[in-house]
């Protein structure tokens, strides 16, 4: 895509946007009924297509600076190329979000016009002036960034560097301003003996949008979109991959997909605390939201998302488990005897521990802290130790036992309402289907993942690494993962906006339409399914203009790729 | 092949041990099933960890091979979710309108379907007649005059019909999450309400409905601290329905029963 269609999708993305604000202040519109959907799905197949392109153009910056300066720290120009190469997909995908952001303000007005002006209306400071500078900054600085890219080389590259942080700056601050509103829906201010709407009358912005939500919803979304980043680099470098036609190639796409990996596997670890944190801060908003979500209407959609975090951690291990087998000398990689014995105790006696002492309450660490770190402090005076391969094995092991806990519900139905004795998990055993139980699942997963990563390293720094040698499966599994990561950010991103229930902004804005009831599961899936595979394309699309034709003008390679050791 | 062979062995065996040990502990088929399941992936992944590696692949080869993997994905991803238990959205359906409907009432929106709700009754009535009038030869029939509305349904509202309230209530808000009666519902995150009419008054009921934080039931000095039970339905109700359903659980008496004592607060 050229400058200036880019720059036509920007500026018309943009008259969409003022425009959908002047339009919500005719006062009168009448709804329109959008044909097949219906009017939620069609705001919700939009809104959740802008959040994943935005979720990429915030993630990725944040991936390409560190690249960027580990290439000029390191001097390795596979950094640079990594970077460059990421930044042009995030170019051409900056323009989507702009587009699907002012398609979803006027999909929005067109289903929802009553609701939609009291909303603008609510922060109208944010959507007529913060957001769009925000992005007007944001693309310019974009664009700045990536048009110096070869003007500011050598002397100049911290000059550019710089530039990149003030990108990251300015996305980060994007995100936070409009997460307000959005965590606003969910959890609208509120107090004891006032009436929200008494409430909200006396409210300025700055209180509207630090609402109870809005901090976790932010930690969540800066680390899931520096996860998100990492997958979409890793599926960017698989497609390359399969489609490179020289060995080099193949080196360079398999460190990139490496590298991509590792830092989206780094976000991931943190992604369930802070996912817990969202829960526990909406649970205790209004507890109404905790069965909602965890016994009733949304408990299978919980099911689900389980069954999805837990193939994500086994695409992660699994990933790293072919790695190894391309890393000559890995077989010499030992770990001693008491990780895997902590690693296989861990489920058992965190659940024991959380059961008596549960989050928040300190004492539980008091157990849980020595035991977590036993490997690590005592490992080193305990002579006996096993092999790389025995750790993961047993670390797979865990991981599917772990998974086998977080899914093992109270009840087979999708309400407690619907709940026989058939259904139900034996009252002696119903301690499988607890928080404590899920929490040390939680926390197994994470700690398996962290053994077999800290081997991985160790077998990088000990061994050599055959670049473009690594089992083709890999690349399937960069994909599963980029696949997993944005189905599982569809599914909550539905389940964060049906815990609203009947409410367009809970407690205040009644949803008066036929369609405020919750889906079911399957209907979401289709539904989330059709959207990831929308996403897929256009990012497929983006790569393949970004990156396929600087191949066919004959790019100079810009250093041929070495093995590790010899760095 | 040999690999796949054992480790299918090896997950069978374990599965069949699992199911045998479920059953024994009295689990549901169900569960039973889940667990097999589990064994198997356990075998899947084990196979996958020693098979031989994926020869690689380019052009049209791996493109097909690219679509023919997202396809799978796409059929794994909506065929899992299909296949567990489904909310059916019907049940709730008629609940929101009732909780909605006196909000919609008193919206503009529920005026103008109001309005348009009588032109359509009175429409209606005007064609009726002119049938009958066409039938009866056109002048036989005195039509009653313009406008009168149509013949409202008489409701008696008895102590019955009260209660009756009082019960759609529980049920409309999903008392029933938190709170055991009857010996249904309740996951121990509130008080069971079997004898809370021997405890507290008709009017310390709704007071509690209406303030949370007015009462705390004995044992429950977390739940209350963190104010679990939330402080919306004195905005979600009408004072009528609060009435009812602190009517029709004053009349819970059941003393064998041990809900526990409320402390007055406030």
């Amino acid at each position: 895509m050229k400058t200036w269609q880019r720059s036509f999708v920007v500026v018309c993305a943009f008259l969409a946007l003022f425009g959908g604000v002047a339009y919500a202040q005719t006062p009168g519109v009448a709804a329109v009924e959008f044909p097949y959907t219906g009017n939620r799905t069609a705001v919700w197949i939009v809104a959740q297509l802008h959040t994943l392109f935005g979720a990429f153009i915030l993630g990725a910056p944040i991936f390409i600076v560190i690249s960027e300066w580990l290439g000029y720290r390191k001097q390795d120009l596979r950094y640079d190329r990594l970077a460059k190469e990421v930044t042009k997909v995030t170019v051409i995908l900056f323009s989507m979000t702009a587009l699907t952001g002012g398609l979803f303000i006027f999909v929005l007005l067109a289903a929802y016009p009553q609701f939609t002006s009291w909303f603008i209306n609510q922060f109208y400071l944010v959507f007529a002036v913060i957001y769009p500078l925000l992005f007007i900054g944001g693309t310019i600085v974009l664009y700045a960034y990536f048009y110096t890219w070869d003007a500011w080389k050598g002397e100049k590259k911290g000059r550019h560097i710089a530039l990149g942080v003030l990108l990251n700056l300015l996305c980060m601050v994007t995100m936070f301003v409009i997460n307000g509103p959005t965590s606003f829906m969910n959890t609208p201010l509120k107090a004891d003996g006032i009436s929200p709407q008494d409430l909200l009358a006396a409210a300025s912005l700055w209180d509207k949008i630090a609402n109870q939500s809005w901090m976790p919803l932010n930690l969540h979304r800066i680390d899931g979109n520096v996860a998100f980043g990492g997958f979409m680099t890793g599926m960017i470098a698989a497609y390359m991959y399969m489609g490179a036609k020289t060995q080099e190639e193949r080196a360079f796409y398999d460190w990139m997909g490496f590298v991509g990996n590792l830092i989206a596997v780094g976000a991931t670890l943190f992604q369930p605390f802070t996912g817990l944190l969202l829960a526990y801060e909406m649970c205790d908003y209004d507890f109404s939201f905790c069965p909602y979500m965890m016994a009733d209407q949304l408990s299978m959609f919980f099911e689900m998302q389980g069954a999805m975090i837990g193939l994500m951690f086994l695409a992660i291990n699994y990933y790293a488990w072919l790695s190894l087998k391309r890393i000559e000398g890995a077989e010499r990689v030992r770990m001693t005897i008491l990780a895997p014995i902590v690693m296989v105790a861990l489920p058992i006696v965190m659940v024991a521990v959380l059961n008596v002492y549960w989050i928040p309450d300190p004492k539980s660490l008091l157990f849980l802290l020595p035991l977590i770190l036993a490997p690590f402090l005592f490992g080193r005076f305990i002579p006996k130790t096993v092999s790389a391969r025995t750790v993961i094995k047993i670390g797979f092991l865990m991981i599917i036992v772990s998974d086998a806990i977080w899914l093992t519900p109270r009840g087979f139905a999708a309400t407690g309402a619907n709940l026989a004795p058939g259904l139900e998990i034996p009252s002696d055993w119903d301690i499988l289907a607890s928080m404590p139980a899920k929490v040390s699942a939680m926390f197994t997963l994470v700690f398996a993942t962290v053994l077999n990563y800290i081997l991985y390293n160790r077998a990088i720094k000990q061994g050599t690494i055959l670049w473009g040698k690594i089992d083709f499966t890999s690349q399937f599994v960069l994909i599963l993962l980029a696949f997993i990561s944005i189905w599982t950010m569809g599914l909550m991103g539905a389940v964060r906006s049906l815990v609203r229930k009947y409410y367009h902004t809970y407690s205040l804005i009644p949803d008066f339409t036929a369609e405020s009831f919750t889906p079911t599961l399957s209907y979401s899936a289709w539904w989330i399914t059709g959207i990831t595979v929308v996403f897929f394309s256009v990012v497929s699309l983006a790569v393949i203009m970004a990156l396929r034709p600087s191949e066919s003008k004959g790019r100079v390679p810009e250093r041929a790729p070495v093995p590790a050791r010899a760095e | 092949m040999g690999n796949v062979i054992k480790k299918l062995a090896i997950g069978l065996v374990v599965g069949g041990v699992l199911v045998g040990v479920a059953r024994a502990l009295e689990f549901p088929f169900v569960y039973q099933m889940l667990f097999f399941g589990f064994a198997m992936l356990g075998a899947a992944v084990f196979m996958l960890l020693d098979a031989p590696p994926l020869r690689t692949m380019s052009g049209g080869k791996s493109m097909f091979a690219l679509v023919a993997f997202y396809m799978l994905l796409c059929t794994v991803c909506i065929a899992g979710a299909s296949f567990l238990p489904q909310f059916d959205p019907e049940d709730e359906k008629g609940k929101i309108a009732k909780i909605l409907k006196p909000q919609i009432d008193a919206s503009e929106k529920g005026k103008t379907e109001e309005l348009i709700a009588r032109a359509k009754a009175l429409d209606e009535q005007v064609r009726a007649l002119e049938v009958r009038l066409k039938i009866l030869g056109g002048d036989q029939v005195v039509p009653p005059p313009a406008g009168t509305p149509p013949a409202a349904p008489t409701t008696s509202v008895t102590t019955g019909d009260f209660m009756k309230l009082g019960e759609e209530q529980w049920q409309l808000m999903e008392c029933y999450n938190c709170h055991k009666l009857r010996g249904e519902g309740g996951k121990k995150r509130g008080p069971e309400l079997d004898n809370i009419g021997s405890l507290l008054t008709v009017d310390e009921i709704k007071q509690k409905i209406t303030d949370p934080k007015s009462f705390m039931a004995e044992g429950f000095e977390k739940e209350w601290e963190k104010g679990r039970m939330p402080d919306k339905f004195k905005d979600l109700m009408e004072p009528k329905d609060i009435q009812a359903l602190a009517s029709w659980l004053g009349t819970f008496k059941n003393t064998s029963v041990n809900t526990p004592r409320p402390i007055k607060k406030k």
